[in-house]
């Protein structure tokens, strides 16, 4: 009777596997995490955002083995509704975001979430990237409206943790096909430079090296500073910068760059961090696309949860997180994408070579949503 | 000609006359129109804003009832035959009218109707005929199939059962297009009756379809068939009807199956009968998109994993496209394989051919020759079709598909490859790339024209190379290749180029290297790949074989060699140009199937990866081949990180990088459509003429000479970059004016396009939206070809397809009628799981009796139809679901089950069974399924029973609710109460006895007290899900299928009787005579009352003792008289009395009237005097005050 499940190698790309198991309704068993390794078995990260998959679901079974190096998944229903979840610092918020992200829309009630860790941390996006830039993206899918939001109530960095956001996202029943080919070209640059338990001057000090270098390009850049304190500053010291590049049709490119977490290696001086990140933030420019690197999966998902339509999208290079979650999209839809690289033109100065990528939903309907 | 025109009389005008007056006013004074308006303004006033804003309302509403919600049209450009499903109680025509319409439409007979029956009907339809019997199973499949139901009546008889089932179902599942057909019309023989039961019939039918439906009339049969023209008839309406989708069809894929082959093994078969089968599935794919290896279910089997889906040639197509009005007879196509016509059936490696052994009516059989000659013959014909070449080779059937890659492996262990060192410009560094040495080059294409001819399926961009354009270009690149290798490398490579050939040695037998160097790379850099390695797995990866890894040395000193080509590149990115540009087309070329490669791996192989993964992991069953896949498994343990982080080789303090992005910034160069300065400038050539109005000065456009003569100047001032455009213009005034008025004449009618379509509406704009949707979406794949497009999209509607579907029970093979439907639907992405499902539904009208909740249902819902166990349930105002034991009569209720997840808004019906026919209604009830669940809450009342034992004023110990502390416990703070109303609290539990605790009430209790708790229990849904496998039965006992009982059945059944509680059974009512008491009133109580309240002691008066009592007179005759007369003179007296005094009455009034107005005149009188009096009173008084006056005056 139940599909057949898929069988997947290491821990690579966890949460890829247990989103679209989820969304599919697939069960996905994992094996060999980490076996061969000094200390097997799932970490405690990837514990956690197991225990937070099955907050948000009703009726999913999750068994691991002794040593934990084998998982297996059977998803349930997404409920959604209030969760409150508290991430495992050794990963940021990010890492839980944005699983959640490509769940949401998809509840029986609107989620409203609370997770509380690391909101700032330098291997996962940062919330303020998401928060600038894949909700502008769900926003193009019609995943909008009153109580779409996420909000940073308390800042906490890497090490430490201790920060927490608000994620709210209403629920949908269909996605709708969207032709994002075309990013036009950057009206401004926005950005949040951001610092806790260190001297507020810090913040300043990355704004004015990052518009040193965007400043060649651009007059119209804007970046707040924030600096948080007191019950709001989380446990550890830090800080960080998050630049935001605005097109024309409304695309968000984003760089970001955090401080290196206390007690871990070399200390950065915040001009060079400012510098460095306005160089990654070209650098994302250069890659060009609708969409920025990080969120390339989040629009390849919402592209094929989509009507049976034909859905385009113009990326930047694909990154192997991304190549990866085409397989998997494979996998577990049976949607395969045309790829199609457009080469810049001799006299145009537009960066790389960017990837058009074309696919036809699979007329996904949201299944938990209640009808009344 | 021309001369021959006859001229016609020039129209005379008239010059005087009413007519010639009226049309001067016309002229001077404007339209009539506005006249009107201004003459008579009163007629065109607002008389009523309210009945304006009225009228305007019900315009709109009006306007608004006619819109459907816009759906994206995503029907195929060829659709699938239509479904025409011939639907009647038995005995009333079906097999006649499909043999007369098939007669009519290709003129050929067809005997026994089995299975669905597709032929051409038209230019651009196709029909397919399917004859449902009179089993119910069968009526729930088709109706989910049907695009158009015949539906036939027995007019002799009237409607039967059977019709008003059918169209329930329908109704449940999406209403298929019905259209009536009444049969034995010849059966009447007064007209009379005919045309009144005519009208009977059909006022019914409408009120069941809907008003105006069709309702064909078949008059009568001719040697056993319908009139020939009645039916040409028929079948006019058949191929021009329209259908509008439905909403389940066009959500899911779906096969109607018009063939059958078992492909198991004949020996596992012969071995062992019962063993499961694996069977193909043939028929056209309708409703939407199908992915391969979806999950199917097959209504009467279950659900299943399609093994493999492969799309074949259309055996009825369509005529080509000629410009005829009808079809010549070749054209006239009719496929029916179950029916046994259709002659030779193609495999995708076989060929069936069918022997019409005399008008024998059996399955059409495998025809294998003995001989392998002439099987492979056979079989080679097969796969030389055209249309077959995209299909996987076999050369002997029964045999695996043969692998290219085998050959490939071979022929690469021979040759072996060479590099060539390829520029690349744009990571400024040199690239190696691998190219194919002359011989192997050839071999190579000649293995792929082989695979093509073995109709292999491995889908291989470049190794297509089957027409004449693609050879040319493969030649010019191969040219361009040996040029760029020879000539024009970059002057110092010679030295690398030494280096190079000791590399070519290690390169040439594992091309597989470079990508588990790159994995090496990803999993250094935390599982990501730089740009660069990724391009070079582009070049790289040509054919991703599984070789033999090779050693990390060699990878090293690729490595390093690669670091140091590209320092030295840095320097001389300016160099062989020409070079760089036939490398860039080449490197186009290659860029768009190696990126899908990349991601997808070859596509062909991919299909069956996982299992021969697994098949490479042994070798013989014995041995595991052991290979270091260090690289691969640190990849697949590396940190899940989406970031993507920069490539390093960009340095992004130089000038040449940061220039290389000046255009994505709006500071940059714009396109020529978008550049503001280019457009401010036709705008101005267009808009630049206008007159101030006020000042009445007229500004001129740049116009002619002078016009361009500015432009020039104004363009060199602006950027340089367009001022070539300017001096271009040297044309004359004339053609440049007409131009732009040309110009400004079409931009005008855009404007006014615009402008008018103004009132275009919401619903206006999404109609359009979806229409470029919709055109997208065609347009999107159209000139991919067929396989390759059914990778990307799926299967379309429309195609021919062949479904093969493994470890299917034999009954289906063995037990195998044509004429009951197998239905190939295909499920959404979770669709295949079971869970909960909360459903609305009601008891059908129909049905006899109501359902109760716990009797196993048969539900046909979404594809399937299933027994199921119902709880029904009722949404309370708080939102709590209590169960109900039975469903209500004419209500809607809640009902639960556990069953497969369907997407919420699908329609169900369910039946009590689906055994034999039944005199009454059968389809029980109808719903929709609205939310689905892993839990749920539903709850029955439950009211715990304790009795008080001690009572102290208000609290109350109470015993016999609960057995232990621990339950009391989980109840404190409840509310109870009594039989008679008290409430109270439940408090604390007690020790002893256990269960028992304090309660405290409103009011003392009594010892007799009953106290009671409400509370609700969660009730849990039986987890019965069991498909009806109706057609795994045997032939002739399909419509026999059981299942689960009732309990009324079962009891039924074994003749098990109903025990009834004996205090429930009814016995005579004995009551005993009632005494009542006499009041007694204490003496206290007497003496204290008032008197009225006081008990009344005396006696009733008695008779008068016989003393007392007076005796009567009795007067004598005389005596009598006397009194008599007295009497009369007494009331002669009385009544003369009585005048008087009335006489007297009148004269006192009278006299009292008369004093009355004396009185009067006496006041009146006194009145006058008085006021005389006083008149002078007070002339004297002013005298006298004058008079003081003037003494005073005096004085001074």
């Amino acid at each position: 009777m139940a599909s057949h499940g898929m069988v997947y190698d290491g821990c690579n790309y966890f949460r890829q596997r247990l989103v679209l198991s989820t969304l599919s309704g697939k069960r996905v068993k994992i094996k060999n995490i980490r076996s061969k390794d000094d200390n097997p078995g799932v970490r405690d990260f990837e514990a956690s955002f197991i225990r937070l998959l099955d907050k948000v679901t009703n009726g999913s079974r999750i068994e691991i083995n002794q040593t934990g190096t084998v998982l297996f998944y059977q998803p349930g229903l997404l409920s959604g509704g209030t969760v409150e979840h508290d991430c495992h610092t050794q990963r940021s918020i990010g890492y839980y975001l944005e699983a959640i992200l490509m769940l949401a829309p998809f509840m029986k009630t609107p989620l409203k979430a609370t997770l509380r860790g690391v909101t700032n941390g330098p291997t996962d996006p940062t919330v303020d990237l998401l928060k600038s830039t894949a909700l502008p993206l769900m926003k193009k899918f019609g995943i909008d409206g009153e109580g779409f939001d996420l909000k940073v109530v308390k800042r906490g960095m890497a090490p430490g943790g201790g920060g927490e956001v608000i994620f709210t996202c209403p629920v949908r029943r269909t996605i709708r096909p969207l032709q994002l080919t075309d990013p036009g070209k950057i009206k401004r640059i926005r950005g949040v430079a951001y610092s806790v338990r260190v001297s507020p001057q810090m913040a300043n000090r990355m704004v004015e090296s990052a518009r040193g270098v965007l400043n060649n390009f651009l007059p119209d850049i804007y970046i707040y500073t924030d600096h948080m304190k007191g019950a709001n500053s989380g446990k550890s010291p830090g800080f960080g910068l998050t630049l935001v590049a605005e097109t024309l049709n409304g695309s968000f490119l984003s760089a970001e760059m955090v401080s290196t977490p206390q007690g871990q290696g070399e200390p950065v001086v915040p001009e060079n961090l400012g510098r460095t990140c306005a160089q990654l933030l070209l650098e994302e420019v250069y890659r060009g696309g609708y969409v920025d690197s990080s969120n390339q999966s989040l629009a390849l998902l919402l592209m094929t949860l989509g009507q049976q339509d034909v859905s385009k999208v113009l990326l930047g290079t694909l990154s192997p997180y991304t190549i990866e979650f085409l397989r998997h999209i494979r996998d577990f839809f049976q949607v395969m994408f045309k790829i199609e690289t457009q080469k810049p033109l001799e006299d145009e100065r537009k960066g790389g070579d960017k990837v058009l990528m074309t696919c036809v939903g699979v007329g996904y309907s949201n299944i938990n949503k209640t009808l009344k | 000609m021309d001369g021959k025109v006859k001229k016609q009389r020039p129209h005379q005008q008239k010059h005087s006359g009413p007519k010639a007056e009226r049309k001067k006013l016309k002229k001077q004074g404007g339209s009539t129109e506005q006249d009107e308006r201004k003459r008579n303004p009163k007629a065109f006033a607002v008389q009523s804003a309210v009945r304006m804003a009225k009228t305007f309302h019900r315009a709109q509403d009006i306007k608004t009832k006619k819109h459907h919600i816009p759906h994206v049209d995503r029907t195929p450009l060829e659709p699938p035959p239509i479904v025409i499903v011939v639907v009647g109680p038995p005995k009333v025509g079906k097999s006649t009218l499909i043999r007369c319409l098939i007669k009519n439409f290709t003129r050929q007979k067809l005997g026994d109707i089995c299975g669905p029956v597709t032929i051409v009907s038209g230019k651009k339809r196709r029909l397919t005929f399917m004859e449902c019997n009179n089993d119910i199973n069968t009526m729930i499949d088709l109706a989910k199939v049907a695009d158009l139901v015949l539906m036939l009546i027995d007019a002799s008889f009237g409607f039967e059962m059977e019709t008003f089932e059918f169209l329930n179902i329908c109704q449940v599942h999406g209403f298929p297009r019905i259209m009536g057909v009444l049969t034995h019309l010849d059966s009447f023989k007064n007209n009379k009756t005919l045309r009144k039961t005519k009208k009977n019939l059909k006022h019914r039918f409408w009120t069941e379809v809907y008003q105006g439906a069709k309702l064909f009339y078949l008059s009568g049969m001719v040697y056993g068939e319908y009139q020939t023209q009645e039916v040409k008839n028929l079948g006019r309406f058949i191929s021009v009807m329209k259908f509008r989708p439905l909403v389940w069809q066009t959500s899911h894929p779906y096969v109607l199956v018009d063939r059958m082959e078992d492909l198991t093994d004949p020996e596992r078969v012969r071995t062992e009968p019962k063993c499961d089968r694996t069977v193909s599935l043939y028929g056209y794919l309708r409703g939407t998109l199908m992915k391969n290896r979806g999950q199917v279910h097959i209504p009467g089997i279950g659900d299943f994993q399609v093994a493999d889906v492969n799309f074949l040639p259309d055996p009825c197509s369509l005529p080509d496209a000629q410009k005829k009005r009808a079809l010549n007879e070749k054209e006239r196509l009719l496929y029916a394989p179950m029916a046994g016509v259709g002659g030779v059936v193609y495999d995708k490696d076989a060929v069936y051919i069918d022997l019409p052994a005399g008008h024998v009516k059996q399955q059409q059989e495998e025809v294998r020759p003995t001989t392998e000659l002439v099987q492979s013959l056979i079989d080679t014909h097969a796969t030389l079709d055209t249309k077959m070449a995209g299909s996987r080779m076999s050369l002997f059937s029964g045999s695996a598909g043969l692998e290219p890659s085998e050959v490939d492996e071979e022929s690469r262990a021979i040759q072996g490859l060479q590099e060539t060192h390829v520029w690349d410009p744009h990571t400024k560094r040199n690239r190696r790339k691998v190219v194919f040495t002359e011989e192997e080059q050839e071999e190579e294409e000649e293995d792929s024209s082989d695979d093509e001819d073995g109709g292999s399926e491995e889908y291989d961009q470049e190794e297509q190379g089957d027409d004449e354009d693609e050879e040319n270009l493969s030649t010019f690149l191969r040219k361009e290749r040996v040029r760029s290798k020879t000539e024009a490398l970059p002057a110092k490579r010679p030295k690398l180029e030494e280096e190079g050939g000791a590399e070519r040695l290690v390169f040439a037998d594992s091309e597989d290297e470079l990508q588990s160097e790159e994995e090496d790379g990803r999993a250094r850099d935390s599982g990501h790949c730089s740009e660069e390695e990724e391009d070079e797995e582009e070049d790289a990866s040509e054919d991703e074989e599984e070789d033999d890894a090779a050693e990390a040395a060699a990878n090293n000193q690729t490595m390093s060699d690669e670091e140091e080509e590209e320092d030295e590149g840095a320097l001389r990115w300016k160099e062989g140009l020409q070079l760089k540009a036939s490398q860039a087309f080449l490197r186009q070329q290659q860029a768009a199937p190696n990126l899908r490669k990349l991601v997808y791996g070859a596509v062909a192989k991919a299909e069956g990866s996982e299992e021969e993964d697994e098949e490479e992991e042994e070798l013989g069953g014995l041995f595991r081949v052991s290979r270091p896949q260090n690289s691969k498994k640190l990849e697949a343990n590396a940190v899940d990180c989406s970031r993507f982080h920069g490539d390093s080789s960009h340095d992004w303090e130089s000038e040449e990088m940061l220039n290389s992005i000046r255009d994505c910034f709006v500071t940059g160069k714009w396109d020529d459509g978008q550049d503001a300065a280019v457009l401010l400038k036709e705008d101005e050539e267009l808009y630049g003429d206008f007159e101030d109005l006020e000042t009445g000065e007229v500004h001129a456009g740049q116009s002619g000479l002078q016009g361009s003569a500015e432009q020039n100047s104004d363009s060199d001032g602006d950027d340089g970059d367009n001022g070539e455009a300017g001096e271009s213009v040297e044309v004359d005034d004339e053609v440049q004016k007409n131009k732009r008025l040309e110009k400004k004449r079409r931009l005008k009618e855009r404007f006014n396009e615009e402008y008018d379509d103004g009132d275009a509406t919401y619903f206006d704009d999404l109609k359009e939206e979806m229409q470029k949707q919709a055109e997208l979406n065609r347009a999107e794949f159209q000139d991919v070809d067929d396989d390759t497009r059914v990778q990307y999209e799926g299967f379309r509607p429309g195609m021919y397809i062949r479904l093969e579907i493994s470890s299917v029970p034999c009954e289906l093979v063995t037990n195998f009628d044509p004429h009951y439907p197998i239905i190939l639907g295909g499920l959404g992405s979770a669709e295949g799981n079971i869970g909960y499902l909360q459903m609305r539904l009601k008891k059908h009208r129909w049905h006899g009796r109501i359902l109760k909740t716990r009797d196993p249902l048969i539900l046909s819902l979404g594809w399937r139809r299933f027994q199921t166990i119902p709880l029904y349930h009722i949404e309370d105002h708080n939102g709590r679901h209590r169960l109900l034991k039975y469903t209500p009569q004419h209500m809607h209720c809640g009902a639960t089950i556990w069953g497969p997840v369907t997407p919420q808004g699908t329609g169900f019906l369910a039946v009590q069974s689906v055994t034999g026919s039944t005199a009454n209604f059968r389809i029980a009830a109808t719903g929709v399924v609205l939310d689905l669940d892993k839990s749920v809450t539903i709850v029955k009342k439950l009211k715990l029973i304790g009795h008080p034992y001690k009572i102290y004023k208000n609290t109350c110990f109470i015993k016999d609710m609960f057995n232990t502390m621990l339950e009391v416990a989980k109840f404190e703070g409840a509310s109870i109460r009594t039989v008679s109303g008290v409430r109270g609290q439940i408090k604390k539990a007690l020790s002893t006895p256990p269960g028992a605790y304090r309660a405290t009430f409103e009011d003392r209790l009594l010892m007799s007290d009953i106290v009671f708790l409400r509370s609700w229990y969660p009730v849990s849904v039986p987890q019965l899900y069991n498909p009806v496998t109706s057609l795994l039965l045997p032939v002739g006992q399909k419509d026999q299928w059981g299942g689960m009982r009732t309990l009324g059945q079962l009891k039924h059944d074994l003749g098990i009787r109903n025990n009834p509680n004996t205090d429930s059974l009814y016995k005579p009512v004995v009551r005993a005579q009632r005494r009542f008491n006499p009041l007694h009133i204490p003496r206290q109580l007497q003496k204290a009352l008032p008197f009225k309240s006081k008990l009344k002691q005396q006696q009733p008066k008695g008779k008068t003792p016989r003393d007392l009592q007076r005796p009567s007179v009795i007067r004598e005759p005389h005596e009598r008289k006397v009194a008599a007369l007295l009497h009369a003179l007494s009331a002669v007296h009385h009544h003369r009395k009585k005048k008087a005094h009335a006489v007297q009455h009148a004269k006192h009034k009278e006299f009292l009237q008369q004093k009355d107005k004396q009185e009067e005149a006496k006041l009146l009188r006194q009145k006058e005097a008085r006021k005389k009096l006083y008149r002078v009173m007070g002339q004297m008084d002013r005298k006298k005050q004058r008079s003081s006056l003037k003494g005073a005056a005096q004085d001074q």
